[in-house]
């Protein structure tokens, strides 16, 4: 498929929407502080920044650079930011729902938050200069399969509506390739991938739900997991995380975008994810849910793995 | 004395090599992914792409055995790791702002512990070095006083030549030895115009007033503000080619295992996590602060040197777009 164009012009509204919005409710102290992006110094580039001053609002953008899932500054793993008072969180479709899913496992309120959703057509893919344009072949791979773009129970959404494209999925399509191969193919694709992992943890730190206060993995009495950058380590870990996200993560793919070894983390997202939704009906969305799939049991569940 | 040597003869050099039993280290892509790694064969080498991770790992790996251990009843028997049975390496394509790191990491490697792991390696290497012909905005060689074309740890040296091939300059008894042995393949210079060099957009840094400001404020309320957001992982000290902080962990069972040396990072909370529960950088700006101060100040404390190479790879993959670069400069404006 040829590279395609994908209109972002609708970013520098937002972008204007989302200062007007943020100064009001820090001039009128309904937040104590606003969690949004800005410019950084590389050409086209962002950050996330945390806004307590008014006047401070006409810092905050929206652009494809703006990537980052911010609802992990929300979390207990964060505890830098402080949780006084009601917070404003500058939130995509993506990064809502992994608010919602830290609000069905009771780790935020939705009335301690105030959220300001953004219409988004897409966000850069993390293997492109940050200044690139956005189009179907640097957009990230989460973005080509998005059902997210206009975040749905905010306390504010500019007008603005996205047109991405119909794009090729490229989870879906990688997953359909992978769940063809032999489990051997299969097991030399994830060993060769898993090989390249240095043990950083930069996907456990940008993940909304990798809020444990202390690792397992990072445990050395006794030790659960080897910590070591080795084969046997590295699977384990990423088992570990693949499984302990199943039914919880909500496909922000923050996890793959920040490997500095590129490994198709989000991948076993959605491989999860599937087999979730397959098994449970259970998917990631707007709706906050009292009980994740594996958490709670009902008789009529699949007990075919049960031999 | 300046030599030439073609691609092809490159090719032929490093083949040859590997045919001898030698290490050759150059960037490749694993998966994908550009890395310094150990070649099978001369045509897998790139030299478009900065690797990912730097090339301290040819003497400092991931993770490495330093000793091992059998226990057979009450019999316990231990086994150490001998660095002589290390290979003779040749390390090829390094961009000047890795292999000038390189003897940045001698300094400490080689202080008040000998480290027999890393200086043993380091002996049996050869570094053939790379001028750069790409930067991007990340890059800031130029403003820690290095350059594209800094021979700074390199024991030969190749410029990319218009046309093809690269002239070769020797710094070292090692380099000179290298052509020496292989000397059908170096010919004399001729006379084609170096490709043109990275132009790395980044002014210089003042390093003097930089480390002035760090040595006195340690407790500035800047640090909050440059690193609240961080999030606390290792990734850019992994990718650094100057860090060199590093854990050893015993793993293995009742009955056999290893003693490993695996890479570690201040920004993880556990760094500094006494066995007391204390910690005293119990927050991530703290941390962080570490990492600038190691970087500006202490390492030119003790070894007067800085402990940055201006690679820019932590700024490229900082989850959070925290930019060392920028951190500085606003420090030397101070």
């Amino acid at each position: 498929m040829s590279n395609q164009p994908i209109d972002t012009s609708i970013y520098s509204a937002i972008s204007t929407a989302i200062q007007t919005e943020a100064k009001r409710i820090l001039a009128e102290e309904q937040v104590s502080a606003v969690i949004g992006y800005t410019t950084a110094r590389r050409q086209g580039s962002a950050q996330p920044i945390v806004i307590t001053a008014a006047n401070d609002a006409a810092k905050l953008i929206f652009s494809p650079a703006c990537v980052n899932n911010l609802a992990v500054y929300l979390t207990k793993a964060k505890k830098e930011i402080p949780k006084q008072g009601r917070i404003g969180i500058v939130v995509k479709g993506c990064d809502l729902k992994a608010l919602v899913g830290l609000m069905g496992e009771s780790q935020l309120r939705r009335e301690d938050l105030y959220l300001i959703g953004v219409p988004c057509a897409g966000v850069l893919g993390s293997t492109v200069q940050p200044a690139t344009a956005l189009t179907s072949d640097s957009i990230a791979p989460k973005c080509s399969e998005c059902d997210a773009r206009l975040p749905q129970g905010c306390d504010f959404v500019p007008s603005q509506t996205p047109a991405t494209p119909e794009l090729e999925h490229k989870y879906a399509a990688e997953i359909a390739r992978l769940e063809a191969l032999t489990p051997h193919e299969r097991w030399a694709y994830w060993k060769e991938q898993f090989s390249k992992c240095i043990k950083c943890y930069a996907c456990r730190q940008v993940c909304p739900f990798c809020f444990c206060e202390q690792c397992l993995c990072d445990r050395n009495k006794p030790q659960m997991v080897e910590t070591t950058p080795r084969p046997a380590g590295n699977t384990a870990w990423h088992i570990v995380r693949a499984m302990h996200l199943a039914g919880r993560c909500a496909g922000c793919a923050e996890c793959e975008r920040v490997c500095p070894m590129d490994i198709p983390l989000n991948l076993l997202n959605r491989k999860m994810a599937k087999e979730l939704k397959e098994l449970y009906a259970y998917e990631a969305g707007f709706e906050v849910q009292d009980k994740g799939p594996l958490t709670s049991y009902e008789e009529k569940d699949d007990q075919s793995f049960i031999k | 004395m300046q030599k030439y040597i073609s691609q092809q003869n490159l090719n032929t050099l490093l083949d040859t090599l590997i045919k001898q039993g030698t290490r050759v280290v150059v960037p490749h892509l694993n998966a994908g992914t550009p890395l310094y790694e150990p070649l099978q064969s001369a045509a897998e080498m790139i030299t478009d792409q900065l690797p990912r991770r730097s090339a301290k790992e040819a003497f400092f790996p991931v993770c490495e055995d330093i000793m091992s251990y059998t226990k057979e009843g009450q019999q316990v028997s231990v086994a150490d790791i001998d660095p002589s049975r290390f290979p003779e390496t040749v390390l090829v394509g390094v961009r000047p702002c890795d292999a000038a790191a390189i003897p940045v990491l001698d300094a400490v490697f080689s202080w008040d512990y000998k480290d027999e792991f890393f200086l043993e390696r380091r002996r049996k290497t050869t570094i053939i070095g790379l001028a750069c012909t790409q930067a991007d905005d990340a890059c800031f060689c130029s403003a820690v006083g290095l350059s594209p074309a800094d021979t700074k740890g390199s024991d030969l040296f190749l410029t990319p030549l218009e046309g093809g091939g690269y002239a070769c300059d020797s710094y070292s008894e090692k380099g000179e030895a290298l052509i020496a042995s292989h000397q059908g393949l170096f010919t004399e210079p001729n006379n084609a115009t170096a490709l043109p060099l990275a132009r790395p957009q980044t002014e210089a840094f003042d390093l003097k007033r930089v480390k002035a400001w760090l040595d006195e404020h340690f407790e500035d309320p800047s640090w909050d503000s440059i690193a609240t957001r961080c999030v606390g992982c290792g990734a850019c000290a992994f990718v650094c080619p100057a860090c060199h902080c590093f854990d050893i962990v015993d793993e293995g069972t009742e009955k056999s295992g290893k003693r490993r040396k695996n890479w570690d990072a201040c920004g993880f909370w556990k760094f500094t996590h006494h066995a007391s529960g204390h910690n005293p950088r119990d927050q991530q700006p703290k941390r962080y602060r570490n990492r600038i101060m190691h970087k500006f100040k202490y390492y030119d404390d003790k070894f007067g040197q800085t402990l940055c190479s201006g690679c820019g790879r932590c700024i490229r993959i900082c989850p959070v777009g925290i930019d060392i670069a920028q951190i500085v400069e606003e420090i030397s404006k101070k």
